[in-house]
């Protein structure tokens, strides 16, 4: 059975592509003169237009006393506080009957960066950083201890903006 | 029990009725309501010096301390007015001068009386200046398991009342006076009376530590657990306090007519052992090459067997460790055999008593569970165990050490199923070896030497394939046709309450917490 075949005819002007990629390269090149909008990462990490929030919430880091010794009293808040169970504590004592934490591990996979150990800390030892270059090559290594911990030097959160604690 | 006549009061709106001469603040209690108390304890004398439990009572011109105060017909209290709400912010507030901020690091956060009543109704602030010195003075070492934190003591005395009244050696004292104020221990001795821990628990702030839990665990992330001290025969009713699936520490649990508030020290640190790790955590069964791990269907398989094949006599050896449900079970067991039990008990020479509560002493004889044994037609005769072994055809040991006999009386025994929680050597003749659960692993009661039936809880899991040894017989039982499986422990306690007269009528609910007498004692045969 014949199949009724119609031949449509196509329009002249759209047989050509050369018109479209004209309009096409006419925009990409009105693009040059236009503001950038990019970022040369990693050479380049913030401009003037974009930087890191200062409330960013990032890996942590520890702060230490006067002497380098983390700032932990391994009081059992942040443990306890951390809704992803990714901080294991094991309270300790010194020679001077100072608490401290034996171990002190955060597993940096497991956190989800709520910020909750900074906020319930009463020492203001543990922080989450303003940071987020995290790469490593073993898995491993996303358990920060607290030596790794005390050793970041990147800035911690503000959590919150001073001038506006409500976020209003 | 004196029958006092009855005085109605009105205790913040909720009208109550209690025996003439009870204290305002245990009148409360039953009121629902809790007045905040430091020096008050109910198992100590009233000292009144805290004047943190001020209450207002319509017609008395001033607040009054309701620990120190005895109820009156028709009396009407005011709990939280505000001039007694007033009253106890101040008393918080001079608590709080002096006392450290160092909750974080403090082993009572979290169970601390302070910490609380501020929470609840203290001042937000100080009104001393960021720039005031506190009192310091450094942690001074009691002896015995005990630190004293002076900077944290709020002066309640009830360690030295515990000392003077309860223990009964007073070297305790509150040394120098007004602000400078401590407690003071006498000079050359150390507090390191068989029942001085229970300062510890006695201490509502963090003031007097115990060594062995210090910075073991916080409060809150214990679990606590009603049970039985395992120590002696006395029975002290206890809270196990696990974290992690293991038990950190051990406090008494009220219970008027055994151990009142009190635990002796060395129930208190008779834990490590339920957290052993050398634990048999798989059935062996004895092939050609020895004990080899399987499963419970196969090892309770070849117990069944084994039970099953062997005639005559049969012989129990039993822990007096163990449940009375376990004990009875394993008796139903052998019933079909000319049976015969035995166990060996633990006894060191002399009593220990607390002087200040009556019957209430670390016993010489050191397990919990020697009456029940008793009881259930087990026999103390060690000596008889030995020539009956010999002949025994079958022989049930249920987590009995078995390092009081000598290494040839089991050698001969041919039949030997152990059920137990560790494998000493001496049971590496057994043919099958079942894994049972500690005391803190399962539910069961024991009977103390008062004839006093008191329930224990299940506190953390079993490792590995064990399982409660009620279980385990109840297996048994139902592979050899002897009864039925047994499906929980309330079970095994029906059973065994229908089947000796001793326990008629007596049930896991009837029990509670508190435990019952069983019903004849005067047969049980008690050892003072």
């Amino acid at each position: 059975m014949a199949i009724g075949v119609k031949v449509v005819k196509r329009p002249e002007r759209e047989v050509s592509y050369l018109r479209a990629t004209l309009q096409g390269m006419a925009l990409t090149f009105s693009h040059l003169f236009r503001r950038k909008v990019t970022m040369e990462y990693p050479e380049e990490k913030s401009t003037p237009e974009w930087t890191i929030s200062p409330r960013w919430r990032g890996t942590h880091r520890m702060l230490t006393d006067e002497q380098g010794r983390a700032k932990c009293v391994a009081c059992g808040l942040c443990p306890q506080i951390c809704p992803a169970n990714c901080i294991k504590l094991v309270p300790g004592e010194d020679e001077e009957g100072h608490r401290y934490p034996l171990i002190y591990e955060i597993d940096e996979f497991r956190c989800i960066f709520c910020g909750y150990c900074q906020e319930v800390c009463p020492e203001e030892a543990i922080h989450v950083g303003v940071h987020y270059e995290n790469s490593e090559f073993e898995r491993g290594r996303f358990v920060y201890d607290l030596e790794r911990l005390c050793a970041q030097t990147h800035p911690v959160s503000t959590l919150w903006d001073p001038s506006d604690p409500k976020g209003e | 029990m004196s029958e006092k006549p009855l005085v109605s009061l009105t205790i913040e709106g909720v009208e109550v009725s209690v025996p003439q001469g009870t204290l305002l603040i245990e009148a409360a209690k039953q009121a629902g309501v809790v007045i905040p108390h430091y020096c008050y304890h109910p198992g100590l004398p009233v000292a009144g010096v805290c004047r943190m439990c001020l209450v207002e009572i319509e017609g008395m011109p001033k607040l009054q301390i309701a620990c120190a105060t005895q109820v009156a017909q028709g009396q009407v209290v005011k709990v939280m007015s505000e001039q007694a709400l007033a009253a106890r912010r101040s008393v918080l507030e001079f608590l709080l001068i002096n006392h450290p901020l160092d909750c974080p690091i403090c082993d009572q956060a979290g169970e601390c009386e302070l910490q609380d009543y501020v929470f609840q109704e203290g001042r937000p602030r100080t009104r001393y200046t960021p720039a005031y010195p506190k009192r310091f003075s450094p942690v001074e070492d009691f002896g015995g398991d005990v630190l004293y934190v002076p900077n944290r003591c709020i002066l309640c005395t009830r360690c030295v009342r515990f000392m003077d009244h309860v223990a009964q050696d007073s070297i305790l004292n509150v040394s120098e006076r007004g602000d400078r104020a401590y407690i003071g221990i006498h000079p050359g001795r150390k507090l390191d009376h068989p029942w001085a821990g229970n300062v510890v628990d006695l201490c509502p702030v963090g003031s007097l530590l115990s060594k062995d839990f210090l910075h073991k665990a916080r409060a809150w992330e214990l679990d606590k657990t009603a049970s039985i001290c395992t120590g002696c025969s006395q029975g002290c009713n206890v809270n196990l306090d696990t974290r992690h699936n293991a038990v950190v520490r051990i406090r008494p649990r009220p219970n008027l007519e055994v151990n009142q508030y009190f635990i002796c020290d060395y129930g208190r640190f008779n834990y490590r052992w339920m957290n052993r790790g050398d634990r048999i955590e798989a059935p062996l069964v004895k092939d050609r090459e020895g004990l080899a791990a399987t499963d419970w269907d196969t090892a309770l398989e070849r117990a069944a067997q084994i039970l099953k094949g062997a005639d005559g006599k049969a012989v129990a050896l039993v822990s007096p460790k163990v449940s009375t449900e376990a004990l009875f079970l394993a008796r139903r067991l052998l019933g079909r055999f000319e049976w015969s039990g035995y166990f060996r008990l633990e006894r060191v020479d002399g009593e220990i008593p607390l002087p200040g509560v009556p019957n209430l002493a670390l016993r010489s004889e050191r397990a919990p569970n020697g009456t029940g044994a008793r009881l259930l037609g087990y026999g103390e005769d060690t000596e008889g165990a030995v020539p009956a072994l010999r002949q025994a055809a079958v022989v049930l040991v249920l987590d009995d050490p078995l390092d009081w006999l000598s290494a040839d009386s089991l050698s001969e025994v041919e039949n030997l199923i152990y059920l137990g929680t560790v494998l000493p050597p001496a049971a590496r003749g057994a043919r099958v070896v079942l894994p049972i659960a500690n005391v803190a692993e399962e539910d069961g009661t024991f009977v103390n030497r008062d004839g006093r039936v008191q329930r224990y809880f299940q506190a953390k899991p079993a490792p590995g394939m064990a399982r409660p040894a009620w279980w385990v017989l109840g297996q048994l039982m139902e592979e050899t046709g002897a009864g039925e499986a047994v499906l929980s422990a309330a079970q095994a306690f029906e059973l065994l309450a229908a089947a000796e007269p001793a326990f008629s009528g007596l049930s896991y609910e009837r029990l509670g917490l508190k435990g019952a007498l069983i019903n004849a004692p005067e047969r049980v045969e008690v050892s003072r």
